[in-house]
């Protein structure tokens, strides 16, 4: 806060110092709004659709696509197309998609030859319309640096470790496309239930750094690399 | 007894005492082709660079991240900008010290800052002002 | 928009000095890979990052690298790097004789 306040102002008591980033946002939205070029309502309306995106979405995806090979065909073939048939529109909120995800969406398919992981090392395109916000660290230069040049590095630190006899295949969503893996669905799961096996699909198993676990459920996956 | 933290804390404090030589640059009168090609890399282009390993943690988004977020989005769906514009703002015009350094939605509403400047939808002035009215209604909540 | 390149095709990445902006990554410039899907045909980056509506519009496609060609110490020979270009940032390869 500045220290050039009147000397008969009440002093400032606030222990947290509300961010200049703060600032800014709030003074460009309501200029933004004074001069017509967006509404309140519609910040309002975007903002309902962005709280909205969870990775469970993505969880439903996959899990269908376990136990239902037409349903994987399909996603596999169009998976923008495919969604709707779990609840999931890329075209919302704005009836063309969003500006920063677009509606290009491929799931990639994890196979015992190929192990998939995603990301954009020139900024953080990530597919939220399924799987919600990226994680802080997916945004991260470390990352965006490491994960093309040192996949076996990073996922290692994830506590992956993949056989030198597949193929890691880095996908670097620079452009419109957006990405998600499917991974393989994991022994010890015969005759469970699409939502008992959407519960072990974690948002980290969709990017690839992760694998599912039987053993876990989606409420109590690790976060993170140590 | 010295803890784990202790050591790291004190490997840290030797690494930032390494002597390096510097070649300061302050306008200088001419430069090479390859400094100049190295100053005028493009910022966001960081795939590859070497990078030692560090922890990757997770963090709770702010309610003026997800603000930020939504202004940035509803201003593409209204067409005002689309998003290739904000990413050449946010990503590639700072300069590298701002870029490495400002948050990153901090980097996201200093790219709406320059866009709606740059398209006279405001104006400077404007904006500084508007910032010190928000300021004090702050500060007078805190009051 | 007809497209210059099919499935399979094996193509090298221009290495035009880029200014300002791109969305081609410097360590694929130079490279050589196979094309794996075409994709939608849209603007390009560097013309859509400054608002051109009227900008270049090409196909894009996503090429396939060996990891082994980007990183000069990379030593899984299996693993493989995926990315995306738009037409004019890619030329036919020039195999090794």
């Amino acid at each position: 806060m500045s220290a050039d306040h009147d000397h008969d102002h009440t002093p400032i008591t606030a222990s947290e110092e509300v961010s200049e980033f703060e600032i800014l946002e709030v003074a460009l939205r309501e200029l933004a709004i004074e001069r017509g070029l967006f509404s309140a309502e519609d910040h309002r309306r975007f903002k309902e659709w962005a709280e909205s995106r969870e990775p469970a979405g993505g969880s439903r995806l996959v899990a269908k696509a376990w136990v239902d090979p037409d349903f994987k065909a399909r996603l596999l073939s169009d998976a923008t197309a495919a969604c709707p048939e779990v609840g999931i529109d890329w075209n919302q909120p704005t009836g063309e998609g969003t500006p920063s995800d677009y509606t290009f969406f491929h799931v990639l398919e994890n196979t015992p030859e190929v192990h998939n992981v995603i990301v954009c090392t020139l900024c953080s395109c990530y597919p939220r319309p399924v799987l919600g916000m990226s994680p802080e660290w997916y945004r991260t230069p470390n990352y965006r640096r490491r994960i093309v040049r040192w996949p076996r590095e990073v996922l290692a630190e994830f506590g992956l470790s993949i056989s030198p006899e597949t193929e890691i295949r880095v996908h670097d969503s620079n452009q419109k496309s957006r990405f998600m893996v499917m991974p393989m669905r994991p022994e010890g799961t015969e005759g469970w239930t699409e939502e008992q096996l959407a519960a072990i699909v974690t948002r980290d198993t969709m990017i690839g750094v992760a694998l599912p676990d039987p053993n876990w459920t989606a409420a109590a996956a690790p976060s993170g690399a140590g | 007894m010295s803890q784990p933290a202790d050591v790291a804390r004190l490997k840290e404090q030797i690494a930032a005492i390494e002597p390096a030589i510097r070649t300061p640059l302050d306008g200088p009168y001419d430069i090479t082709n390859d400094l100049f090609r190295t100053l005028m890399q493009i910022d966001h282009d960081l795939g590859g660079e070497p990078a030692v390993s560090v922890q990757y943690l997770e963090k709770e988004e702010l309610d003026w991240e997800l603000n930020v977020y939504v202004t940035c989005e509803t201003l593409g769906w209204r067409h005002v900008w689309n998003s290739e514009e904000r990413r050449r703002l946010g990503n590639c015009e700072l300069g590298r010290t701002m870029y490495l350094g400002i948050p990153y939605y901090g980097r996201w509403i200093l790219a709406v800052a320059m866009m709606l400047l740059d398209k006279h939808h405001i104006t400077l002035p404007e904006l500084t002002d508007k910032m010190d009215e928000v300021r004090a209604r702050y500060e007078g909540r805190a009051a | 928009m007809s497209s210059r390149y099919n499935v399979g095709d094996r193509v090298t990445i221009r290495e035009q000095f880029s200014i300002f902006y791109t969305r081609t990554q410097a360590y694929t410039r130079g490279r050589m890979g196979t094309v794996v899907q075409q994709f939608e045909t849209g603007l390009i980056p560097e013309d859509e990052a400054y608002g051109n509506e009227d900008g270049r519009v090409e196909p894009f496609y996503k090429v396939r690298f060996r990891q082994a060609d980007l990183w000069p110490e990379y030593s899984f020979p299996a693993d493989t790097l995926e990315t995306e270009f738009s037409e004019s940032w890619l030329l036919p390869a020039r195999e090794e004789p």
